[in-house]
């Protein structure tokens, strides 16, 4: 139990594959609790897929994940359920629930796991309204928002029911400067005035390496680096300072994996 | 508001999907609730043909066209070799004099077959259980056919002569 | 341009009946976990009336236009063939018969194929590929429960009814086209249908015919839906294969169906 109060989450050893292939091989990695902890690595190299094994909506095909003191993969069905309430997830594309307005797209989670009365439900909804600065806007239905509201709201959703844990999917994507700025403020207020333990999954470098205190960098089914974000930025592994300085050639090839032009333009075989 | 109209349209959905559940029952199958029970408005007339072919349960017996009663068993009578078929007719219909004739007549040309029943003339009437003695058989088309051509062979032989 | 030798194909052949094997057990747990898993939070009747609403109450106008005209086009088809031997009284039976043993259940669970469970297929498959399942798996919802099973009873329940309404509409349409307009004598043509239709064999086995189809197409649908891949183009294929496969089941199953209730087999 002595990590257990340290360390929120803990992958130890993990190998997942999906089809033939390895999405990761063996990896291991500790989130310290009540930090921002970034896992960072170049589109299609599995974050999400990491993510979702924190998540415990896939599972290991070996190794261990454990959760405020569980093994995820040896919970059942039901005590999963259990588990994924002390956890929130925002996910990329927010995943508001279309056919319900705002305040009971935040309500919902409330309503389905306790049995408190309408006025206080309304009360823990507009203060999670407020704190992401959308209470104006909960009578709108999701597709009124903006991308950038729909995540505002998304993330008073996920903060409902007051998790250990928020799991950020690529919170960043796609959205405009402000829309940035206001959610890399919102994502380091939540962690520090609620003790929150905050996993940030994305490629933005700069956005992410503001507000992590610690940083995983993924790549080639392993974990190629960490360190707090300055430490990183002097790396000399030259796989973690290509991808930190986005530059488009280095150890990983700008091109595909392809016979040698030459022999292809001439039809050589 | 809008909750409102939606249980209100998913219970007339329901109520209209059993209603016409009910008409299927009733109205075209004609089922009705006293089949369910046996035959308390009915008594019950036997018959006996030399052939009842196409005669079956639930087959009609009309009189003058109009529906009375209905075939409720159709069995071989094991001393006669004989079809004994059970009608069940209806209690109203209880003036059938003990000698009214039965015959299996056909709807149509195609149509099926059923029990025309005409009256007879005694005074003493049908009662339960009672037997119509004065039948006439099912028409078999095959047996028709088989005497015509026996008769136009037998009028070939003659002509030869 | 590449070339594939013959054991390279044996093993594409081999693996795409692994993938259908592979696809069948996971409807079937699919299928039993969400009918008969344990309750989740947040489950209730109400999600079952708002689905009934969907599936059934809308896909009621196109029921009803449809028996309305295929029972008139069976009494005009009927008469003109059953005039030539002289027993257009039979027309009533007729339209009745092929109502209730066939037309109704097949013809309403294509056209419950074509509405509801296209439309059931492109919603879960939309909410799969919103991350909304995924969303409420981690509010601690199971959405097998939540969202699944609410759709499937409502599929079980609605077709039945709506191929009930279906015969209903077709028989009266033909009583429409054959009494009224044909001049068809109107006691004849109620009459000859309830002497005809047995409630157990005709009716019952017809109702029976669209419970089975009402399972099926239901869990096709809503099966392609949360097993579809999570693009647009998935989404839109998943639909096609819903209409495509619950059309194919239904007309399959119907031949099995007929052969033992009404074949001597």
């Amino acid at each position: 139990m002595g990590y257990a109060s340290t360390y929120a989450a803990e992958l130890k050893g993990v190998t997942f594959k999906r089809g033939e292939r390895t999405i990761f091989n063996d990896i291991n990695i500790t989130i310290p609790r009540g930090k921002v902890t970034a896992i960072m690595g170049p589109s299609g190299c599995g974050k999400t897929t990491l993510l979702r094994l924190i998540a415990a909506q896939l599972s290991p095909d070996k190794g261990e994940v454990w959760l405020t003191g569980k093994n995820l993969p040896t919970l059942s069905r039901s005590e999963l359920f259990d588990m994924r309430k002390q956890m929130g997830v925002l996910f990329q594309s927010g995943a508001l629930f279309t056919d319900l307005d705002v305040f009971e797209n935040v309500a919902f989670p409330l309503r389905v796991h306790t049995k408190l009365p309408e006025e206080m439900i309304r009360d823990i909804v507009l203060m999670k309204l407020q704190a992401v600065g959308l209470r104006g806007a909960f009578e709108l239905m999701p597709d009124e928002l903006s991308g950038g509201m729909k995540r505002r709201v998304a993330l008073a959703r996920a903060i409902a029911l007051d998790p250990q844990i928020l799991l950020y999917d690529e919170p960043f994507a796609g959205q405009d400067p402000i829309a940035m700025g206001v959610l890399v403020r919102l994502i380091r207020q939540l962690n520090d005035a609620l003790g929150i333990t905050s996993i940030v999954v994305s490629h933005d470098l700069a956005e992410t390496a503001s507000i992590a205190d610690y940083i995983y960098v993924v790549g080639d089914a392993q974990i190629l680096g960490q360190g707090e974000p300055a430490d990183l930025m002097d790396s000399d592994n030259p796989r973690i300072r290509q991808f930190m300085k986005g530059l488009a050639d280095g150890p990983v090839p700008f091109h595909f994996p392809a016979p040698e032009l030459r022999r292809d333009l001439l039809g050589e075989t | 508001m809008q909750n409102r109209s939606l249980e209100v349209g998913v219970g007339l959905f329901l109520l209209a999907g059993l209603l016409a559940l009910l008409l299927l029952a009733l109205r075209v199958s004609g089922l009705t609730f006293g089949s369910f029970g046996g035959n308390e408005g009915t008594y019950r007339v036997y018959a006996y043909f030399d052939n009842s072919a196409g005669i079956s349960q639930r087959a009609r017996v009309a009189m003058a066209g109009v529906t009375i009663g209905k075939v409720v068993g159709v069995e071989l009578d094991h001393q006669t070799f004989s079809s004994r078929i059970a009608m069940d007719i209806d209690k109203t219909v209880n003036f059938l004099p003990i000698d009214s004739t039965a015959a299996i007549l056909t709807a149509g040309l195609l149509g099926e077959k059923y029990i025309g029943i005409s009256v007879g003339g005694e005074e003493e009437l049908l009662a339960d259980g009672g037997t119509i003695h004065d039948t006439q058989s099912a028409l078999v088309l095959e047996d028709l056919i088989g005497k015509f051509m026996l008769n136009t062979v037998n009028k070939d032989d003659k002509k030869a002569e | 341009m590449r070339r594939t030798s013959l054991i390279e194909r044996v093993r594409l052949l081999g693996r795409a009946w692994l993938d259908v094997v592979e696809a069948m057990g996971r409807s079937t747990l699919f299928f039993f976990h969400a009918l008969f898993g344990a309750r989740t939070a947040g489950s209730g009747l109400y999600l079952l009336f708002r689905q009934l609403f969907s599936v059934g109450v809308l896909s009621l106008a196109i029921i009803v236009v449809s028996g309305i005209f295929i029972g008139m086009v069976l009494a005009l088809q009927g008469y003109n063939i059953l005039v030539g031997y002289g027993s257009e009284e039979a027309v009533g039976q007729m339209v009745a018969l092929t109502l209730l043993r066939e037309l109704g259940p097949v013809v309403s669970a294509l056209l419950f194929a074509g509405r509801a469970g296209s439309a059931l297929t492109a919603e879960i498959g939309n909410m799969k590929s919103t991350e909304q399942l995924s969303s409420l798996e981690m509010i601690g919802v199971d959405p097998l429960k939540y969202i699944i099973a609410p759709r499937l009873w409502a599929g079980f329940i609605s077709l039945p009814l709506l191929s009930a309404i279906f015969s209903v509409v077709g028989i009266w349409g033909g009583a429409m086209v054959a009494v009224d307009w044909l001049g068809v004598y109107e006691g004849s043509y109620w009459g000859n249908m309830q002497q005809s239709v047995d409630f157990h064999s005709d009716v019952l086995n017809g109702v029976i015919k669209s419970m089975v189809f009402a399972v099926v197409v239901t869990w096709i649908a809503v099966f392609q839906g949360y097993d579809c891949e999570s693009t647009s183009e998935g989404i839109s294929r998943a639909t096609t294969r819903t209409v495509v496969y619950g059309s194919l089941a239904v007309l399959g199953l119907d031949f099995v169906l007929t052969a033992l209730m009404f074949g001597d087999l």
